[in-house]
């Protein structure tokens, strides 16, 4: 693969008690772009994508073994700290989950939580987060309405935004757009295009025309494993393994 | 299996553009036919044979843009309708340039007299109707095998396509041909090109076979 490298992920096994849910995983994530993660359920991309941020800590009787390079460091190492670690590759989940607070402190949460107090930072923080998230022009004139009120998609870009304040490097998304209507989802995945340009986003979704849009390239999970991980253009024009055609072209099963 | 209803409709897609090379096939084979013996009325029977050809084409056209609107192929399904959407322009035209032999057939209306070897001519007329039934066959059994052999079989085609068209122009020059033989001549200056023409969509056939079976593109020319 050519390119800067984000994250690097060798021989990853994962196991949640007895269950191997991860095995032996190697993968490359490019800097800057944007990887999607395909598969049916129970693959195991969920579970993948937790570990990057060391979610899966979570889980009782969770055990792993191999690495997750990332910064030089292997995030798997049990001196990592992972609230530090969650505020470089945040999370951004299946149904949006604003806090029951107004529009500003959700995105103005983050910041504060790390120190930030000053009015006129904040307000900074705040609208910059906003317009990244592709949705300060519909909420500019109402910040202090509870976010609650606002539309599944518009909660969704501001749970984004509340991710954008804290400056993270890698994004991750569970699923984001799957509770939302065609509209709201061509929103967020031109939102997910924009940020790519700054941050690194690993996105999992079971929408596989989602993943060719949105993503430059695709990770094929199956029982576990990683089965074929290629250029997303060739993932599904030409995929090489003959699980990859089968799922892809949804003659599984 | 999923996607039951999906999978029928791609098997048919196939099986249409298989169809529709098999009616292509037929207007080569009656044309050469209708060339060999000077059968007027076969040739006659050949251009109204175009119709038929043309219309397959908007169905088959209407049957992959259905394909692609609706189910959102993927992999070698993807590459099956992208090359069926491509080769039945390539069988289409194919079989206009059968019409255009049959235009001339029809206007000669007697036994071609040629005043150069008839070997070079009959063994380019062979090897462009085996290209094509051949081509079919690539595509219907999806057969890289036998498309990668079209390459060579072109250059040949195109070898006995120059050699015929020189020497029939040195017998003009040289004054070889009779009055009513130079009428010939000039037939058959245009249906040898529309031979060699019609094995050139042969070759890109094969390719788009090539394409569809393994992923790579394939271009010969």
């Amino acid at each position: 693969m050519s390119g800067e490298i984000e994250i690097s992920v060798k021989n990853l096994n994962l196991w949640f008690g007895n269950f191997q849910a991860l095995k032996n995983v190697n993968i490359d994530i490019p800097k800057n772009a944007v990887t999607a993660l395909i598969g049916p359920s129970g693959c195991g991309k969920s579970t993948f994508i937790k570990t990057l941020d060391r979610m899966n800590d979570l889980v009782d009787n969770v055990k792993f073994t191999g690495e997750v390079i990332y910064k030089g460091r292997n995030i798997l190492n049990s001196d990592t700290d992972v609230v530090a670690l969650r505020k470089e590759i945040g999370m951004v989940f299946q149904k949006p989950n604003p806090f029951p607070k107004s529009i500003f402190d959700n995105v103005a949460y983050g910041p504060r939580v790390h120190g930030i107090r000053d009015k006129k930072a904040l307000n900074e923080i705040v609208e910059r987060s906003l317009k990244g998230a592709a949705i300060w022009d519909e909420v500019k004139d109402r910040l202090n309405e509870s976010a609650l009120r606002l539309s599944g998609g518009q909660q969704q870009r501001l749970c984004i935004a509340r991710l954008l304040a804290v400056e993270p490097d890698v994004l991750l998304m569970d699923e984001p757009a799957s509770a939302l209507d065609p509209i709201a989802t061509s929103k967020i995945e031109d939102l997910i295009y924009e940020l790519k340009k700054e941050y690194t986003i690993i996105i999992v979704t079971h929408n596989m025309q989602q993943a060719a849009r949105v993503s430059s390239h695709t990770a094929f999970f199956f029982l576990g494993e990683l089965v074929e991980y290629a250029s997303t253009i060739d993932l599904f024009e030409r995929p090489r393994e003959k699980k990859t055609e089968d799922y892809v072209t949804g003659k599984f099963g | 299996m999923a996607r039951t209803r999906y999978i029928r409709k791609l098997k048919e897609l196939r099986q249409d553009v298989t169809e529709m090379g098999a009616i292509t096939l037929r207007s080569v084979e009656d044309v050469l036919t209708a060339l060999e013996t000077s059968d007027a009325a076969l040739a006659q029977r050949v251009i109204v044979n175009d119709d038929a050809i043309n219309k397959f084409d908007r169905k088959i056209e209407a049957q992959c843009m259905s394909l692609l609107a609706l189910e959102q192929p993927m992999a070698k399904d993807l590459r099956i309708i992208a090359t069926s959407l491509k080769m039945i322009t390539d069988l289409e035209r194919i079989g206009d340039f059968t019409a255009d032999i049959a235009e001339e057939v029809v206007t000669m209306g007697k036994p071609i007299r040629i005043p150069v070897s008839a070997s070079k001519f009959n063994e380019l007329v062979a090897d462009v109707k085996s290209m094509v039934a051949d081509s079919i066959e690539t595509y219907a059994q999806g057969n890289v095998q036998l498309a990668r052999s079209f390459e060579a079989r072109d250059d040949r085609i195109d070898y006995l396509y120059k050699d015929v068209v020189q020497n029939m122009v040195n017998a003009l020059a040289q004054g070889k041909c009779s009055t009513e033989t130079v009428a010939d001549v000039a037939s058959l200056l245009f249906i040898i090109r529309y031979l060699e023409r019609i094995a050139d969509h042969a070759v890109n056939i094969g390719n788009r076979v090539c394409y569809m079976e393994e992923g790579a593109r394939r271009y010969l020319k």
